[in-house]
């Protein structure tokens, strides 16, 4: 006990200790920010990985670590679509995947936004055109934020995520 | 090299009418082989005492271009020596039947469903014949790695459903999990069949990822395709790119400066520990034990900034190149990384006394997952599971590349292969790795980080190359093609091989125990998937 009291005393608070984000990326529309008032500023996420490489999940575990500690402002990652508000895509969305991703954004109670999380899933990056790659995400379901990078800092995606937030 | 000869000439005895090719390179014995003597010699060089042959890498090729042939290459490292030996046999012509070698080594099993589906090639004898990669909604013939189908061909679609194992009787149920799991993770569909709460049997429905990477590939030029390989798998970035430039390095016959090799090995040992200490926190978190996941995700935080701030990206995408590193770091840089590593260990070190000392942590992950040696070593598992299960194996120091020739490394190795054991594996490695990183620093010589080739390769000429990433062996087979292009590129991370092992820890165990016993595999399901 001593021990686990010191190790976190010793380490103290290190929630913010990350680089300002920098990629600029678009504030998100009026009718994005309308449809996200409905949420409160509480916003349970649902991601889905429809064949990315993986790098942008590790940057989305990356925002529930201490130093960006994305539930304080109020995002929390749901564990089924049926509870989420917003769905986050990653990935080119591949042949095999594709139903998949329909069939989740049908789960996914309205009214419910879409965030296409990095190049994969805005315009399949590196994996255009293969004939096992059927995206990118908006051929299949109506996205409504998108955040670039390959993968994008989790800085960004914070900032991305919290710009939806703001009151219209 | 006294040893590597007697080999060739117990196998030449054995096989008198194997023919052995002299003129390739000298890191591997090749052979050539009929295609009906397949399944007798290398079940020989599997069980034979002094072989001790692991399948290390099956592949195909399309040859019907210029030769009107399938090629079938199978790359077996002999455990005591840890030399190559590689068998090749041809099928000619029309003929799409080929032996399969499944009966009498198991790790073959994957390899040869995807050269099935890949190529159409059938093995014959094969006890699953059941698709793999591509999922049964495929249209029929297609075969998207031969030569004759476009890279961008838009597929069809057709009616068909995966047909899993079943295990029938009085309270034995069918739990299905996946594609789309609970956490942040990637996708793939997990059958269990249960009765009460123990695992009877887990059957794994992956390759829902598939990019179509390997085809992907022979679009590319040798020199343009390093960012391809970095995306193979987004953990395993250096990893993926260092073995591909290492294979086309060998192509174009070209010497890496030796600080660009000591820098390759910096940044794969950065991220080897980056991914070790995310793993020993996801592990702990696997069991309910939150605290010390928020501190492994703080430090692998500071890992990851560590990495930005040298190369300006967070998983050191933009790093290696053909030749050697696109980026030197300057002594100040070096001083920095050291002492960023020297927090570390001191931080890294207190959380793992407080985690030795949890006693109902260590109780939830002893005995469970085991992973006995002869599974692993009938699945030719490779990197830090087998290592967790008694494989003494690492290509670091087995097969030195890089600068590890000069920077000895300590392999770790337990026998038990348990979770405890995997996760102990991955403590050990993360001080091991530290230690590489201070070497580097005092050993590192001055000089150019990056050579120019100066020749280009012959079309068909073709080379292995193999890294030990955080996973585990990566291995690349890259064949040049004409004016620079890539003929074919066989990819194979270490999830490949491993994913099918972890059908075997389960057994016995309860669902509930499964999400640590996977985690603390943590495989790549895009570098399984392609």
């Amino acid at each position: 006990m001593f021990r686990i009291l010191k190790k976190s005393l010793k380490t103290g608070v290190v929630t913010g200790r990350h680089p300002p984000a920098i990629q600029p990326s678009e504030p998100p529309a009026p009718e994005v920010r309308k449809k996200a008032s409905a949420f409160n500023r509480s916003l349970a996420i649902r991601e889905v990985d429809t064949g990315s490489c993986n790098a942008c999940e590790m940057e989305m575990n990356a925002l529930t670590n201490p130093v960006y500690d994305v539930e304080r402002f109020g995002i929390h990652i749901a564990a089924s679509p049926r509870h989420a508000d917003a769905l986050v895509v990653t990935g080119p969305v591949t042949v095999n995947m594709e139903r998949a991703l329909k069939d989740v954004y049908k789960q996914t109670p309205d009214p419910k936004l879409v965030i296409a999380l990095g190049d994969c899933a805005i315009n399949c990056g590196a994996f255009k055109g293969s004939y096992a790659v059927t995206g990118p995400v908006d051929r299949h379901i109506p996205v409504d934020v998108r955040i670039p990078g390959c993968p994008p800092r989790p800085a960004d995606i914070l900032k991305a995520l919290t710009d939806i937030q703001e009151r219209p | 090299m006294a040893e590597s000869r007697s080999c060739d000439e117990v196998l030449k005895a054995a096989f008198p009418s194997i023919v052995q090719k002299d003129e390739v390179q000298k890191e591997f014995s090749h052979f050539l082989v009929s295609k009906d003597l397949l399944p007798a010699i290398t079940r020989y060089l599997h069980t034979q005492p002094g072989l001790h042959g692991r399948l290390t890498l099956l592949w195909a090729v399309d040859n019907r271009p210029t030769r009107n042939t399938y090629g079938l290459h199978y790359l077996f490292t002999l455990e005591p020596s840890h030399r190559w030996m590689l068998l090749s046999a041809e099928l000619a012509g029309n003929d799409r039947l080929f032996p399969s070698i499944t009966p009498h080594i198991h790790a073959a099993q994957w390899y040869e469903r995807e050269i099935r589906d890949m190529f159409g090639l059938i093995p014959q004898g094969h006890p699953d014949l059941r698709r793999l990669v591509r999922h049964e909604h495929w249209p029929k013939g297609t075969h998207p790695l031969k030569k004759d189908f476009l890279w961008d061909h838009v597929l069809g679609r057709q009616q068909g459903e995966h047909h899993f194992r079943r295990i029938e009787g009085e309270g034995v149920f069918e739990v299905p999990v996946g594609p789309i799991h609970a956490g942040i993770i990637e996708p793939g569909h997990f059958r269990f069949s249960v009765a009460g709460e123990p695992i009877m049997q887990l059957e794994l429905h992956h390759f829902w990822t598939h990019r179509g990477v390997e085809k992907l590939f022979e679009q590319q030029t040798l020199t343009a395709a390093v960012p391809l390989a970095e995306r193979v798998s987004g953990d395993t970035t250096i990893g993926h790119s260092l073995a591909y430039c290492q294979a086309v390095e060998s192509l174009l016959h070209l010497e890496v400066p030796r600080r660009g090799r000591y820098l390759r090995s910096l940044f794969l040992e950065l991220e080897r520990l980056h991914n070790h200490l995310g793993d020993v926190g996801a592990i702990c978190n696997d069991t309910a034990y939150a605290l010390p996941h928020a501190h492994c995700s703080r430090m692998k935080e500071q890992i990851m900034q560590l990495n930005d701030r040298l190369t300006g990206s967070r998983f050191l995408r933009g790093v290696t190149r053909v030749g050697g590193v696109a980026i030197d770091l300057t002594a100040a840089q070096l001083a920095e990384i050291v002492a960023e590593m020297d927090r570390i260990e001191q931080d890294f070190s207190e959380l793992e006394s407080i985690i030795a000392h949890n006693a109902s942590l260590i109780d939830r992950l002893e005995t469970t997952g085991v992973l006995t040696e002869r599974t692993a070593w009938d699945h030719a598992v490779v990197g830090v599971v087998g290592r967790a299960s008694g494989l003494d194996q690492d290509l670091r120091r087995d097969r030195p590349f890089a600068a590890y020739d000069e920077l000895p490394v300590k392999v770790v190795n337990y026998r038990y292969g348990d979770v405890r054991a995997r996760m102990r594996v991955r403590m050990d490695e993360i001080h091991e790795s530290m230690r590489l990183v201070r070497e580097v620093r005092l050993k590192i010589p001055q000089g150019p980080v990056a050579g120019e080739p100066s020749r280009v390769a012959q079309t068909g000429e073709w080379a292995l190359s193999a890294v030990e990433g955080w996973r585990g062996e990566i291995l690349y087979m890259v064949t040049a093609g004409e004016n620079g292009t890539i003929q074919r590129c066989k990819v194979r991370d270490p999830s490949f091989v491993n994913w099918p092992a972890i059908q075997w820890a389960v057994i016995g165990n309860i669902i509930p125990d499964f999400p640590l016993i996977n985690k603390s595999f943590n495989l790549s399901y895009a570098g399984n998937d392609l």
